[in-house]
C-alpha cells in the first residue's frame, strides 16, 4: 500500500513543496485486529520526523510549461519514442497518445475564447497550475479537435470549483469519475453523442471520447491522480474517457425542460456543462415482456428503477443535501411514452424519491449509522432520524436526463458520489463557425446528418 | 533523423509556503495529535503518546482527542486555528490508508 503519493499531492495542493515527514507501513497494519508493534519498532522515525526531517524538493517548479524532445530514425520511430517517454514518465493511459507538439497545441487553441496563459485554477489535489494552454495540451494528447476545447474548459472550471468536492474525490478509494452532461446547440455542432451508445465510443459523434480522455489526463498528470499512488480508487471504472455526453434536447417531450435549465437555471439554448461525480453505471431493464398495458409497462419500469435505487451502499451520503444520489437516463422513446401518460419530470422524481427510501432497520443491518455519524454535513448526520431514509434530501436532487438510443428496453442509472452538481456556461471564440466548417471539411458530412 | 518536440503535460507547481521548521529537541515540548479516528488510530496514537513520554523528559503529549477528530473536521480552518492557538510545538497527523 502506498499512500505517499496521496499525501504528497495533498501537501502540494496547499502550496507547500510536494513532500512531508511521513512514517509509512503496509496496509495490513491499518486493518482491525492488526499487529501494531512495528510502530514501536520504528519510533525513531517518528521522532526524526519532528526534529530532523527536511524536504528533498529543492526546486520551485512554477513557471512556463517545459518542452520535451525525442529523436527517431523516422517519424514513426519518433512517435513511438514519444509515447514511450510519456508512459515512462507516468503521463499516459495505456492507449496511444498524440504528442502535444507546438503546432498541434496551437491548432487546438483556436477553440479558446480566453488567452492561452489564462489561469483556470489549481488542479486538486496536487495543485498543478491549470491554464487554457494546459487544457489544450491534454486535449491535443487525447486526439481532440479545437471545437471541443470550450466543452473541456467549462468542464475543468466546474471540476475545479471547490464545491464539487474534487479535491477529495480525486483521491478517494471509491473511484468516482466525472460525468459531464452538455446542454445547448454546441453538442450537435461538435458531434457530441446524445443517442445510441452515448456513454461509449462513436465514430460518427466522436467528441465525448477525447474530451473525457483529456479531462482524465488532466486529473492524472496535473492533478496527481495516478492509480495506487495519487488516487486510491480501488477499481477505477470509466477512467479512460470518463463520461461526456449531451442531453437529447430535441427529444424532450412538451413541457419538459433541459437538464441545465432545471438544475442550474440556464436559459434553454445556452451552451453549458453540468458536472456530477459518479461511482457506478448500471443498466436497469425496464420494459415489459408480454401483454402489459402502456400504463403497466411504465409503472413496472419505474418500480424496477426505484427498487434498484433503494440500496444501503452509502453512495448517496455525499450528495444527500445539495448534490445528487445519481443520474437517471431516460431514452427519448420512453420519455415520450411517459409524458403521454401524464408523467412529468417532477412526478418521476417524486415517485423515485418516495419509493427508494430505505428502512432504518436495513441501514442498521448494513452498519450504515456509523457513516452518518462521521459525515461532515450536519444535515446528513441528522437525516438518520428519518425512517425510512430518503436517499436525497429532496426529490429535486435526483438528476433526470433524456439521452440514449431511441429504444424502450432500458433505463440507465449513474450512481453518484457527488456533493454538488456544478454547472458552467461555455464560452466559444468568435471564429467558432470557422472551426465547425473545418470539422465538416475534415470529417465529412457534418452534424447529425452524418450516417455512414 | 526526425526530432519531435512536445509539451510536458504535467503543468507547473507553485510553492507558496514553506514547511514548518523542525524542533531542535523533543524534550520539554508540547506535542498534539490530529486524528481522523480511522485505520487503527485509536490504538496507534496512544502507543505513540506513551513512547514519547517515556523517551523524552518533560515532554507533554496532549490526549488524542484534544482536537476535533474525524475526516470531516481535521482539515477545516477551525481545527487549524484550535491547534495553532493551543500553543503546541508540533502535531502528528494520522492515519491515512
Amino acid at each position: 500500500m502506498d499512500f505517499v503519493g496521496v499525501m504528497k499531492n495533498a501537501v502540494s495542493g496547499l502550496g507547500l513543496a510536494p513532500d512531508a515527514a511521513m512514517v509509512t507501513f503496509p496496509i495490513g497494519m491499518f486493518l482491525p485486529g492488526s499487529d501494531i508493534t512495528p510502530v514501536r519498532a520504528r519510533k525513531r522515525e517518528f521522532y526524526d520526523g519532528l526534529t530532523r526531517w527536511q524536504s528533498t524538493f529543492a526546486r520551485n517548479a512554477a513557471g512556463a510549461a517545459t518542452m520535451l524532445s525525442v529523436e527517431g530514425a523516422s517519424h514513426e520511430d519518433a512517435l513511438n519514442k514519444a509515447n514511450n517517454l510519456l508512459i515512462t514518465n507516468l503521463w499516459g493511459d495505456g492507449l496511444p497518445l498524440w504528442p502535444a507538439t507546438r503546432e498541434r497545441v496551437d491548432w487546438t487553441l483556436r477553440g479558446a475564447a480566453l488567452p492561452r496563459t489564462h489561469v483556470i485554477g489549481k488542479f486538486p489535489p496536487r495543485g498543478g497550475v491549470t491554464t487554457v494552454e494546459t487544457c489544450a495540451v491534454a486535449l491535443a494528447m487525447a486526439g481532440g479537435r479545437p471545437e471541443y476545447l470550450p466543452v473541456l474548459i467549462a468542464a475543468v472550471e466546474a471540476f475545479l470549483d471547490t464545491e464539487s468536492g474534487s479535491d477529495q474525490l480525486q483521491a478517494t478509494s471509491g473511484g468516482p469519475f466525472p460525468v459531464v452532461i452538455v446542454n445547448g446547440p454546441i453538442a450537435k455542432e461538435i458531434r457530441l453523442n446524445s443517442g445510441f451508445g452515448c456513454l461509449g465510443p462513436d465514430p460518427q459523434r466522436p467528441a465525448g471520447a477525447s474530451i473525457g480522455r483529456a479531462l482524465r489526463l488532466l486529473q492524472q498528470n496535473v492533478g496527481g491522480a495516478l492509480p495506487g499512488i495519487g488516487t486510491m480508487a480501488i477499481f477505477g471504472a470509466m477512467r479512460y474517457t470518463n463520461a461526456v455526453f449531451a442531453e437529447d434536447e430535441a427529444a424532450l417531450p412538451q413541457g419538459w425542460r433541459p437538464h441545465a435549465t432545471e438544475r442550474h437555471g440556464y436559459a434553454p439554448g445556452t451552451n453549458s456543462v453540468s458536472l456530477v461525480f459518479a461511482s457506478g453505471v448500471t443498466n436497469v431493464q425496464r420494459r415489459g415482456a408480454k401483454k402489459e398495458t402502456p400504463e403497466e409497462d411504465v409503472l413496472n419500469g419505474m418500480w424496477r428503477m426505484a427498487d434498484f435505487m433503494r440500496t444501503p451502499n452509502l453512495a448517496a451520503l455525499q450528495g444527500y443535501e445539495k448534490g445528487t444520489p445519481g443520474i437517471m437516463m431516460i431514452s427519448p422513446v420512453v420519455a415520450k411514452m411517459m409524458a403521454e401518460q401524464g408523467w412529468t419530470q417532477s412526478s418521476i422524481r417524486q415517485f423515485l424519491w418516495e419509493n427508494s427510501k430505505i428502512p432504518l432497520a436495513q441501514l442498521k443491518r448494513a452498519g450504515a449509522p456509523a457513516w452518518f455519524e462521521i459525515d461532515a454535513n450536519p444535515v446528513t448526520r441528522e437525516s438518520i432520524k428519518l425512517d425510512p431514509w430518503p436517499i436525497a434530501r429532496k426529490p429535486e436532487n435526483i438528476v433526470l436526463v433524456v439521452a440514449g438510443g431511441d429504444h424502450p428496453t432500458h433505463y440507465y442509472w449513474l450512481q453518484a458520489h457527488s456533493p454538488r452538481v456544478v454547472g458552467r456556461v461555455m464560452r466559444v471564440p468568435e471564429s467558432f463557425d470557422r472551426l465547425l466548417a473545418d470539422a465538416d471539411r475534415d470529417l465529412g458530412c457534418g452534424s447529425d446528418a452524418c450516417l455512414i | 533523423m526526425v526530432t519531435l518536440e512536445f509539451y510536458d503535460p504535467s503543468g507547473t507547481l507553485e510553492v507558496t509556503q514553506q514547511h514548518a521548521p523542525r524542533l531542535a529537541s523533543l524534550e520539554g515540548r508540547r506535542i498534539g495529535f490530529v486524528s481522523n479516528e480511522q485505520w487503527q488510530a485509536y490504538r496507534m496514537l496512544p502507543m505513540l503518546k506513551e513512547m514519547l513520554e517515556a523517551d523524552f523528559p518533560g515532554v507533554e503529549v496532549l490526549p488524542v482527542d484534544t482536537f476535533p477528530q474525524g475526516n470531516a473536521l481535521i482539515g477545516n480552518e477551525e481545527t487549524a486555528a484550535l491547534v495553532k492557538n493551543s500553543g503546541v510545538d508540533a502535531v502528528i497527523i494520522a492515519n491515512a490508508a
